[in-house]
């Protein structure tokens, strides 16, 4: 029993990512973007052996469903080398989860991809997935406190 | 190697990743043939190991969908059939105008196709009372009918004579009036006699001309013109017995035509 509770403690991560990646739907979870909350999650704050590449795998996903040409998985590349190389702000023991970071994550991609070929339509859309995004962080986050703990 | 150093390592591949990405976007464009091969692989399994994690939740949503497309279709299937209902009423209502329409065309041709001068009427009161059987219909002198004038159906049976006339009404006595007493004759033949009333659907005949004469089922009694009372030729109906005619009552008719016949023996 010990070692299913470790198992399912160890591939909790992959399989929310996974979940919030194969739940794509139009306007909640477009391209499954929502799964960009556990890749950072797992990869910069809770750092989980491995993952950056899984994460790397589902950056990837998102900009083959969302046609984006490689964009979500440029800009983790990079902050995952601006994360590796300065030692200013310590992304697992900031508060809140470091939701802050991840908002500044999501907003230059955010931001990047409005002044894209800007539209209005576009600009909202954005904005709501930025909410909708900076809204689910401190749940999913939680979730996970919760399921491996 | 120490953990600091796998991690320069780590961030040096991501930070050497970011310009090869961009590299080959701007190489590849716009087949990026790589990037699509590539996906065709991770994409499938990654698709098929997330059905697998996500069928209840996908299953539960499915099952959303289906009771609001069920209650889609029911909403939907109430606001139809209530339209079928109202279109079911239009069409009977339709019926309706076609067959009056049909009754009308009909009385139409049966009074442009009679070589006589007829006036057609509606039925309005039938007063039939006791051995009386009388009814009003709802044209008059104004109209040029007069009384004796004979009064027929669209199939050209007798039903009764005008016994009265007002300016926009007439009083008609039909056949089975106990009053009616008239001549008739034996279709294809010779034989004459009288038509007497009685207050039934029946009205009995008699004091023929030939007193060796039987009546018997079958045969045809039409008006005659002893007396110059009536037109001769008028179809009354047929006998059912020796001594009794089947007649059209004014109960089963909801509309006439007025013979406009002179009482001098010709019509007008």
């Amino acid at each position: 029993m010990y070692m299913i509770v470790t198992i399912f403690k160890q591939l909790t991560p992959f399989l929310i990512t996974l979940f919030l990646w194969r739940l794509s739907a139009y306007f909640w979870n477009p391209a499954g973007i929502l799964c960009l909350i556990p890749v950072f999650y797992y990869t910069f704050v809770r750092p989980i052996k491995n993952f950056a590449i899984f994460g790397l795998i589902f950056c990837f996903l998102i900009d083959y469903r969302g046609d984006l040409a490689l964009f979500w998985t440029c800009l983790y590349c990079l902050f995952y080398a601006i994360n590796g190389f300065q030692k200013y702000i310590d992304f697992q023991h900031t508060d809140n989860n470091a939701i802050y970071i991840f908002m500044t994550f999501i907003g230059v991609g955010f931001f990047l991809l409005t002044i894209y070929g800007f539209s209005w339509i576009n600009f909202i859309n954005n904005i709501w997935l930025f909410v909708w995004l900076s809204v689910l962080y401190t749940p999913i986050t939680a979730l996970d406190n919760w399921a491996t703990s | 190697m120490s953990y600091k150093l796998v991690q320069i390592i780590k961030s040096s591949l991501a930070a050497i990743a970011v310009p090869v990405f961009i590299i080959y976007i701007m190489v590849a464009k716009p087949d990026y043939t790589l990037m699509n091969g590539l996906a065709h692989v991770v994409l499938p399994v990654a698709h098929g190991v997330g059905s697998v994690i996500t069928w209840p939740v996908r299953a539960i949503g499915q099952s959303a969908d289906w009771i609001k497309e069920t209650a889609q279709i029911r909403h939907e299937n109430e606001v139809l059939r209530a339209k079928l209902d109202e279109a079911l009423a239009n069409k009977y209502n339709c019926d309706i105008a076609v067959l009056e329409n049909q009754k009308l065309e009909h009385e139409i041709n049966v009074k442009k196709a009679s070589p006589y001068k007829s006036v057609i009427a509606d039925i309005q009161f039938d007063d039939s009372v006791f051995h009386h059987n009388n009814f009003l219909i709802n044209r008059g002198k104004k109209d040029g009918l007069s009384k004796g004038m004979i009064v027929v159906s669209f199939d050209n049976r007798m039903v009764g004579t005008v016994t009265d006339c007002g300016s926009q009404f007439c009083r008609v006595r039909a056949l089975s009036d106990h009053d009616t007493n008239i001549a008739i004759r034996i279709s294809g033949s010779d034989i004459s006699g009288f038509l007497q009333g009685n207050g039934k659907s029946r009205a009995s005949i008699g004091f023929f001309n030939d007193t060796q004469f039987v009546g018997r089922k079958g045969l045809k009694v039409m008006t005659s013109n002893i007396s110059g009372v009536l037109p001769s030729g008028i179809y009354i109906g047929e006998m059912v017995d020796e001594k009794n005619v089947d007649i059209l009552r004014p109960n089963n008719i909801s509309r006439v035509m007025v013979l406009q016949y002179n009482d001098i023996g010709s019509y007008k």
